[in-house]
């Protein structure tokens, strides 16, 4: 089973980036053989809608779980579309996560939780919707 | 001519200043394009004659054909479709109603509606001043839609005046990038300043002449009229934080209806305007 985290670099060792959409790496983690493969978040910079391509560049990569820190309300509604878990309010490093996701000590999230515009940080929120 | 009067910051005083000036012109065109919080009517009084709904085109995707909509994820740019596991997934805060998806997309499944996103009233206010308000559905986006087609209306054969949005956003910029002239206005405090210095470059970049009308003058400090004179911008007049003229805005009275000498003081800004823009 693949399983997709935020990530703040391409290593097991990196951090999780907090922001699911605006995250700079996912590492796609495949528990069966324990082998793994980070990609760029081509979407981070995009004006709006950062999640929602994200959340579909993963589902392409046939991932079945999220883990990450805070994710907002369009890329869980993409998420729940694919039939994809999501494990938020997670930190520490990727490397822990996985361990932790193995042992099965994670519960499911069944909502987001953050408002939509939130990984875009104060005063970045406003006015670029047009 | 058309004159935009805007601000960076918000409550320094447009609407005073554009109503103000508009009774002052006596027949003259006047549009309310802050859709978002219109307000100008409270102070011209208009009746009137005519409300139209403003709609914008929007996606729609027919989900029981099975087709493949992966191509209309693609395309759009604000990210507005998803397309995941065979489900379509929609966002119509997003859509900027391009139309791109129902040309990529799977012939006949991807189909358009009119969506309304606010209103344009339109009517009379005295002496004579032909009046024009945009209204924005609460919770809708389309700020910039209501305020294009409010561009159409505006009569190019009499003066016209523009109460634009606050900020220097996309709101903002739509209002001023058709006028001859805008004018700023400010209050004199850092805050203020901070603010003016912004619409300044958005000003300079779009290649808008304009001049500061100071608000409130007598609070704060001298940063703004020191600004002005380092970056040789015309001042065209400074009022006085007077508190007859904010009793009478809060009972909906224009500065001009307060105090007369406000008539040709803004017939005064009209002309220099004039001679500025040659």
């Amino acid at each position: 089973m693949k399983v997709a985290i935020s990530s703040n670099g391409e290593s097991l060792e990196s951090s999780i980036d907090p922001r699911f959409g605006r995250s700079q790496y996912y590492i796609i983690y495949n528990t069966d053989g324990d082998t793994y493969e980070s990609i760029s978040n081509t979407s981070r910079q995009a004006t709006g809608g950062a999640g929602i391509q994200a959340a579909q560049d993963i589902s392409n990569k046939g991932v079945e779980a999220v883990i990450t820190t805070n994710i907002g309300p369009n890329a869980y509604r993409v998420l729940e579309a694919a039939r994809i878990k999501v494990y938020s309010g997670v930190t520490g490093s990727v490397k822990n996560a996985v361990e932790d996701f193995k042992k099965g000590s994670f519960n499911t999230t069944s909502s987001p939780n953050v408002g939509e515009k939130f990984g875009m940080g104060p005063g970045n929120a406003r006015g670029g919707k047009e | 001519m058309i004159i935009s009067v805007a601000s960076g910051k918000g409550g320094t005083g447009k609407t005073t200043v554009a109503v103000g000036m508009a009774q002052a012109i006596g027949f003259c065109q006047f549009l309310d394009y802050d859709v978002e919080a219109p307000n100008a009517s409270f102070f011209l009084r208009p009746s009137i004659k005519n409300i139209e709904k403003v709609s914008i085109r929007q996606p729609y995707f027919l989900k029981d054909t099975g087709a493949d909509f992966s191509r209309c994820a693609d395309f759009c740019h604000y990210n507005a479709v998803a397309f995941v596991k065979g489900e379509v997934v929609f966002f119509p805060d997003l859509c900027h109603g391009c139309g791109g998806c129902v040309l990529v997309g799977p012939q006949g499944s991807v189909r358009e509606k009119d969506v309304v996103v606010g209103t344009i009233s339109k009517g009379t206010a005295k002496p004579g001043i032909n009046f024009l308000m945009g209204n924005l559905i609460p919770g809708s986006l389309r700020t910039i839609s209501i305020q294009n087609k409010m561009n159409e209306y505006i009569n190019h054969d009499e003066t016209v005046i523009i109460d634009s949005p606050p900020g220097t956003s996309c709101p903002m910029v739509t209002t001023v990038r058709n006028s001859d002239y805008c004018i700023l206005v400010t209050e004199p405090t850092p805050f203020g300043l901070n603010d003016l210095e912004i619409s300044v470059k958005v000003l300079r970049k779009l290649d808008i002449p304009f001049g500061v009308i100071i608000n409130r003058d007598g609070i704060g400090d001298s940063c703004v009229e020191e600004f002005c004179s380092s970056k040789n911008i015309i001042i065209l007049d400074k009022i006085p934080n007077d508190i007859n003229i904010a009793r009478a805005y809060s009972r909906g009275m224009t500065i001009v209806e307060c105090q007369d000498q406000w008539k040709n003081r803004f017939l005064s800004v009209i002309k220099e305007i004039e001679k500025e823009t040659g």
